[in-house]
């Protein structure tokens, strides 16, 4: 039974390794190993209680690597088992989880109670694990539904709990669509009558999809997980009847899986670029080979069909944003040859950033894409059907994922969309642009080799730049780059988008959003700053920049705008803060590029000021629009 | 395929140590729910999934009820493989 099919089998020294995690000579590296094979429940128990047993010393490393986040767990169910889940498949995706479980059954007193142990915790999201028989209109029903409660009334409970929660602590909601058990009084008839389990079932999973348009709530579509699996297998009358466990106990880690996703889109660490292997992936054969008129590509051949759903699949994924890339060890010119000249070829080379085919290895060149995209490694998803390179980019690479794929090629599209390297959990018209972007950054990279002195190079960018405070219209994509931005980050700190509001309406913070535009393109918002009025001095609380705008002085043209704004409201003095993380020693020396002093330093803090009075402008060469 | 008693209980041995982090107690085919601190409602399910994942079937309700010592459970497992 393998319900997390993308994973590689576990160790066979699983155990022995979980009881000497401390020992290990790379803590992160044994703990993203351990995380990302397929385990069982008993396994990612036993994981889950080496990570709790860390010192606070280990914890702290782990904590550099991963993003810690704290979840609260109220559910109509017993949960307990599903913890360990929780955690090891968090960590599978970069979150250092932390799970604050309610007593069983307490949703209403949670969420109501001011004093609740959830609104306590201040946790940074509530799972509402419910599922049908958490409703009044199911509960002690098996089909038809109790008189006088229908969906209707859930969904106004469900709301009246997720209010609550947001009102007491500030906390958003993970709600879940409910799944319909596999049961039916009248067969077919029964989703057409009212009144019937099946019906309010659907008539709420609508229902819900509606209500949480309007607020900042994250949907997790359970029913869709149960279908895929199907409802026979997803419910398990046993093990609800001997211990109130709401679904089939093999299926817990693929349901942690999927909730592991949503956090990781919370926290911005969902997949940007899919990097693709040519032969024998987006088509059957091997050019080299077998030729333009010998690889299977298109319709009219049954493995050709199944390798243009591979290709259809990576370009449904760019139209939401993700960047496409090409990792291939061939001749270059013959690895272009198909998507010039064959006439089948759905991708075409303008889809791709970046592309690269020689005959280097495969981890190296996955590095270099990396590079030349400026994004993380943690970013990029690796699909090749052959296990020897998946294995060695797995070793070499272990922050890229790497998913095992089926021998069948008609079976890809499944495991990867299984896999859920994407899943957001909304969608900015920043997001579509982005592959866009990408490959003009590449483009941009060109030149700038090209040209050169750097200044040269930045004035031909022609860019324009334009501030603002915070708005509406900006907040989803603000509370994006303030959750995934790690290296341009003086302070990482992460907000929700509900406390991105409450900046955005205090009197006591100025906020500034900045967007840029050059002669490549429109890279949208690129760079956010939050600034805490004390006393006469602004502390700036947050500053943050996306890389893909890095090196091109756009900081200074903020730092000019901020230093002005401040003038204008009477502010004397600028306070910025250096907070160290494993990931952004680039801007360690940000604030004495811009002329600030430091002062002090204090728990690894480095805290800089700047009078006023005794900045010089900068004036970069980008224009203000 | 047809299962001796000594090949099923050697393969609950690692279920066994697998499930129950606790190892102050001897497992013998006489190991039984008093024997084991760790061994709850809760741990019982744990057991009983690894089990059906190890040998491809699941228990019903009665069975279930009958789970109460390393014997028990093999005479069941056979019971149902063989």
């Amino acid at each position: 039974m393998h319900e997390l099919p993308w994973l590689p089998s576990t160790l066979p020294d699983f155990n022995e390794r979980c009881s000497h995690i401390a020992d290990s000579e790379n803590l992160i590296d044994e703990v993203r190993l351990l995380a990302n094979c397929c385990i069982s429940i008993n396994q990612s128990n036993r994981l889950a209680r080496a990570i709790n047993k860390l010192t606070d010393e280990n914890r702290n490393k782990l904590s550099g690597a991963f993003s810690p986040f704290k979840l609260g767990l109220v559910s109509n169910a017993t949960m307990d088992l599903f913890v360990p889940s929780f955690i090891v498949s968090a960590l599978r995706k970069g979150i250092l989880l932390d799970v604050i479980t309610a007593d069983f059954g307490q949703i209403a007193q949670e969420a109501f109670d001011p004093e609740s142990v959830l609104n306590r915790a201040k946790p940074d999201a509530v799972l509402l694990a419910l599922d049908y028989r958490a409703y009044s209109f199911s509960a002690n029903a098996l089909a038809m539904s109790n008189a006088d409660c229908d969906s209707q009334e859930a969904l106004g409970f469900l709301k009246n709990v997720r209010n609550a929660f947001m009102q007491n602590s500030g906390v958003i909601c993970i709600t879940q669509t409910l799944a319909s058990p596999p049961f039916a009084l009248a067969g077919s008839f029964d989703l057409q009558k009212d009144g019937m389990i099946r019906k309010e079932i659907q008539k709420f999973n609508t229902g819900l999809i509606e209500d949480l348009n309007t607020t900042s709530d994250i949907l997790m579509d359970v029913s869709s997980l149960a279908n895929q699996v199907g409802a026979n297998d997803w419910f398990d009358e046993r093990q609800w009847y001997m211990s109130k466990v709401p679904i089939a106990n093999r299926f817990i880690p693929l349901y942690a899986d999927y909730l592991s996703r949503q956090i990781a889109a919370l926290r911005g660490k969902n997949k940007k670029c899919l990097v693709l292997d040519l032969d024998n992936t987006l088509w059957g054969g091997v050019i080299g080979d077998d030729g333009l008129d010998g690889i299977k590509i298109g319709q009219g051949n049954p493995i050709g069909e199944a390798h243009l759903a591979i290709q259809q699949y990576a370009a449904e994924l760019k139209k939401l944003g993700v960047i496409l890339a090409v990792c291939s060890k061939n001749e270059p010119d013959i690895a272009r040859e198909p998507f010039r000249q064959h006439p089948d070829m759905l991708l075409k080379e303008k889809d791709f950033a970046v592309f690269v085919a020689n005959w280097e290895d495969k981890a190296s060149n996955i590095r270099e894409i990396a590079n030349m995209l400026n994004i993380g490694l943690d970013s990029l998803v690796f699909v090749d059907d052959n296990p020897a390179e998946r294995e060695i980019v797995r070793t070499l690479v272990p922050e890229v994922a790497v998913p095992e794929l089926p021998q069948d090629p008609s079976l890809i599209p499944r495991t990867l969309s299984a896999a859920g390297y994407f899943d957001i959990i909304n969608l900015t018209s920043d997001d579509i642009k982005r592959s866009a972007q990408y490959a003009e950054n590449v483009q941009r990279e060109q030149i700038r080799q090209k040209s050169g002195s750097v200044d040269a190079y930045l004035a031909s960018l022609d860019m324009k730049i334009a501030f603002s405070e915070f708005d509406e219209l900006g907040r989803k994509r603000i509370t994006q780059l303030i959750n995934k931005t790690n290296q341009f980050n003086l302070t990482t700190k992460r907000y929700t988008e509900v406390e991105v509001r409450h900046f955005e309406k205090s009197n006591d913070a100025y906020t500034m959003q900045a967007r840029l535009v050059d002669r490549f393109g429109d890279n949208g918002m690129i760079s956010v700053i939050i600034c805490k009025d004390v006393d006469d001095c602004w502390e700036i609380d947050t500053w943050l920049m996306s890389c893909r705008v890095i090196k091109r002085r756009v900081e200074e043209s903020m730092c000019d705008r901020l230093v002005d704004a401040a003038r204008k409201k009477g502010i004397t003095k600028l306070r910025g803060i250096y907070r160290p993380t494993e990931k952004n020693k680039l801007v360690k020396e940000h604030y004495k590029g811009l002329g600030f002093s430091l002062v002090n330093t204090e728990h690894d803090e480095d805290i800089w000021e700047l009078n006023i009075s005794d900045y010089k402008q900068k004036n970069p060469p980008i224009s203000i629009i | 395929m047809s299962f001796d008693k000594i090949n099923v209980i050697d393969k609950l041995e690692t279920i066994f140590s697998d499930t129950f982090s606790e190892d102050d107690y001897v497992f013998s085919s006489e190991t039984g729910r008093d024997d084991i601190d760790e061994w709850d409602s809760l741990n019982h399910i744990r057991l009983l999934t690894a089990i059906e994942a190890e040998f491809g079937f699941q228990f019903d309700l009665n069975e279930i009820e009958e789970l109460t010592s390393v014997s028990a459970i093999a005479d069941i497992i056979q019971n149902r493989l063989n």
